[in-house]
């Protein structure tokens, strides 16, 4: 597999940076028309970056969950093999799955000294800042993508001791079969133990970048269309 | 010849995009891209993943989250009255009166919240109009208060420690126990130069407080006593070897929860607003470590920080001359960019000049905590300063001046950490396994 191998007639660069930058310019000549057409997909999206955040959420639960969980077993003399890698795991989804929420209300910070400078470069160079931010998101989650389908191509399974039932995986991998086929995976699949593969947990990363990539292109997209940035900081009161 | 123009690309694009305003996240992907397709041959993109997931899912680091959620509880309960109400009848003979209330309130959040902002806001909000309304003076008012919130990244839980030890893969409990002694030392600064404010500026005195019977301090302070059972129960545990890092975390969340639920404090509302709260905080802090984590990676392979490590070495500098350099040089990076940037932008090259130097890499964790806090109040980019602009109202410009004399007391305390480096290292080398 070639990293930007054609697909559908075009490259994959194009698809993700060229055709994205195509809409940013398509967004600057329209302008305020695009507001209305357009907004009932602003509040999709926000509605996304914040399952997305509630997701996070619940896995920071999750982690205390499973530290607290591990502690009891300790006094009381049990062994829970694997909590330290689950809690991992957890910890990448909170990060991940947090980023687009996180960005969407102005909690990751920016150096804005030359940005506040003067009225020309509060609008241009933010544009041009969240342009590159786009594109690096982009790239990141064009690797995320490829990392998480080798792990599974390869079956890298987990270094630890971490296991988790074999159904648990097929559930996992049912959106790659056909529906048909959904009854009969999840019946002929087992109670058993199975080391966790890691593009279980990877899956996090895919997913988490992928909405950051979305989230940032929208912001460039809002901010061409109505002339300000949507993101707004809440510094604590 | 090479290590030089590495050195400058690396440096003009970094400058580049952090100056474009590109979230730093994001910015320190892009340096390390560049650095990787310019000067090596490996496939960035996958290095870079690799790295990123080995990073991002680390045990370790699951004691961030937590303590930032804790700090988050904290902030949305009664804490910051009841602080109050139970430091000032014990402040009100000291030299200086109620001042002090700001430092050892901050002293104590900071003993439960690793951040400083959550920890002025926390003191700030009941402080500063008690204060003004018995008459201090504004600028001893702001400055104190502006200065002693950087307490909390120094005094345990930290997350500009759990950052730092992360970074280097240090034991993150060696650190919190490192911060204890120095950061108390930086409290009583602060209240000596409160003392002295007293001594010296008699006409700015405000009228004195009215007597109390010891019965009513001691009703008084009935609030404060089980915060100060969730710090010791928090920095206990780690001490005497009952848990992890992470797990004093989780007792900590546990812990305030249960003093929230005893207060009737915490709403529904603000038990999901707390939670959600510290989900961006985290992810806004794994953001920075994913890119600084790529960053370590594009720089290893090109070799520069060897390379820079052997050249400090070839130049025979004496420790302090190195710490003076590193200190003047964190300063000016202060100036642009926030305390966990400023860590972990220059791990990847100022981790082997240290180990290359022989210095302590606990002890240095330290320092390099007393620096950046130099930073939150120094303009024009400082966190604290545009907290308290929004607090009090008051000029960036207004707030830093009343803030110099703590900066003095922050370089004092470097010099006090190279004269005694015991100071730092003594608890962390004593406690039980």
């Amino acid at each position: 597999m070639r990293d930007w191998s054609p697909i559908m007639g075009l490259p994959l660069w194009v698809w993700l940076f060229v055709i994205p930058s195509l809409i940013a310019v398509l967004c600057l000549i329209a302008g305020p028309r695009l507001e209305r057409p357009l907004r009932p997909l602003w509040r999709v999206l926000d509605a996304l970056y914040f399952a997305s955040g509630v997701l996070a959420a619940f896995f920071m639960v999750t982690i205390l969950t499973l530290i607290v969980a591990q502690m009891v077993a300790r006094w009381t003399g049990y062994a829970l093999p694997g909590t330290t890698e689950f809690a991992g795991y957890a910890m990448a989804a909170t990060s991940f799955f947090a980023l687009c929420h996180a960005l969407t209300r102005g909690a990751h910070i920016r150096v804005s000294i030359i940005l506040n400078a003067n009225r020309f470069l509060k609008r241009w160079l933010d544009v041009f800042a969240v342009f590159g931010a786009a594109v690096i998101a982009t790239y990141f989650a064009r690797y995320a993508i490829k990392a998480n389908i080798f792990s599974e191509m390869l079956n890298d399974r987990t270094q630890g001791q971490d296991q988790i039932p074999e159904w648990v995986v097929t559930l996992f991998s049912l959106p790659s079969r056909a529906l048909g086929d959904w009854g009969q995976a999840m019946a002929e699949s087992s109670g058993e133990l199975v080391y966790t593969p890691v593009w279980i947990p990877q899956l996090a990363m895919s997913i988490g970048t992928i909405l950051l990539a979305i989230a940032l292109w929208d912001t460039l997209y809002r901010m061409l269309v109505t002339g300000v940035n949507p993101i707004v900081s809440e510094v604590v009161e | 010849m090479n290590e030089a123009y590495a050195t400058i690309v690396f440096l003009f694009v970094l400058f580049t995009l952090l100056g474009s305003s590109i979230w730093i996240g994001l910015a320190l992907m892009g340096v390390a891209w560049v650095g990787m397709e310019l000067f090596t041959v490996r496939p960035a993109g996958d290095a870079m993943i690799t790295t990123i997931w080995t990073g991002a899912s680390s045990w370790t680091l699951t004691a961030l989250p937590l303590f930032i959620w804790m700090g988050e509880i904290l902030y949305r309960t009664r804490l910051s009255q009841d602080m109050f109400r139970g430091l000032a009848p014990w402040m009100r003979w000291l030299p200086g009166g109620l001042l002090h209330t700001n430092i050892a309130g901050c002293t104590i959040f900071a003993a439960v919240s690793g951040s400083s902002a959550a920890t002025l806001t926390t003191v700030g909000k009941m402080s500063i109009p008690e204060l003004r309304k018995r008459g201090y003076p504004e600028y001893m008012i702001v400055g104190t208060l502006a200065g002693a919130a950087t307490l909390g990244l120094m005094i345990p839980p930290s997350l500009t420690l759990i950052v730092y030890g992360v970074s280097i893969n240090e034991s993150i409990i060696k650190l919190f126990m490192a911060g204890i002694f120095p950061g108390l030392v930086l409290a009583a600064l602060f209240m000596s130069y409160i003392v002295c404010w007293h001594y010296l500026r008699p006409n700015e005195r405000p009228p004195p407080e009215p007597s109390m019977s010891l019965g009513e301090m001691i009703a008084e302070s009935r609030f404060l006593i089980p915060v100060l059972m969730l710090v010791f129960a928090v920095i206990g545990s780690m001490y005497f070897g009952w848990a992890t890092a992470t797990e004093a975390a989780a007792v900590g969340v546990l812990g305030s929860l249960t003093l929230a639920a005893f207060q009737r404090s915490l709403t529904t509302s603000a038990f999901f607003e707390s939670l959600m709260g510290a989900t961006r905080t985290s992810a806004m802090i794994a953001l920075i470590l994913m890119g600084a984590a790529f960053l370590s990676l594009s720089m290893g392979f090109t070799g520069l920080p060897r390379a820079l490590a052997a050249w400090i070495d070839n130049m025979q500098l004496s420790p302090i001359t190195l710490i003076a350099a590193l200190t003047l040089f964190y300063i000016v990076l202060g100036m642009f960019l926030d305390g966990i940037s400023s860590v972990v932008l220059t791990m990847a090259i100022v981790e082997p000049m240290i180990r290359q130097a022989g210095i302590d890499v606990i002890w240095f964790g330290i320092f390099i905590v007393v620096v950046v806090e130099m930073a939150q109040v120094t303009p024009p980019i400082g966190f604290n300063l545009f907290v308290l602009q929004g607090m009090t109202r008051h000029e960036i410009g207004y707030i830093s001046k009343t803030a110099i004399p703590m900066v003095g007391l922050m370089l004092l305390m470097v010099v006090i950490l190279v004269a005694f480096p015991e100071l730092a290292t003594w608890l962390p080398e004593n406690i039980r396994q």
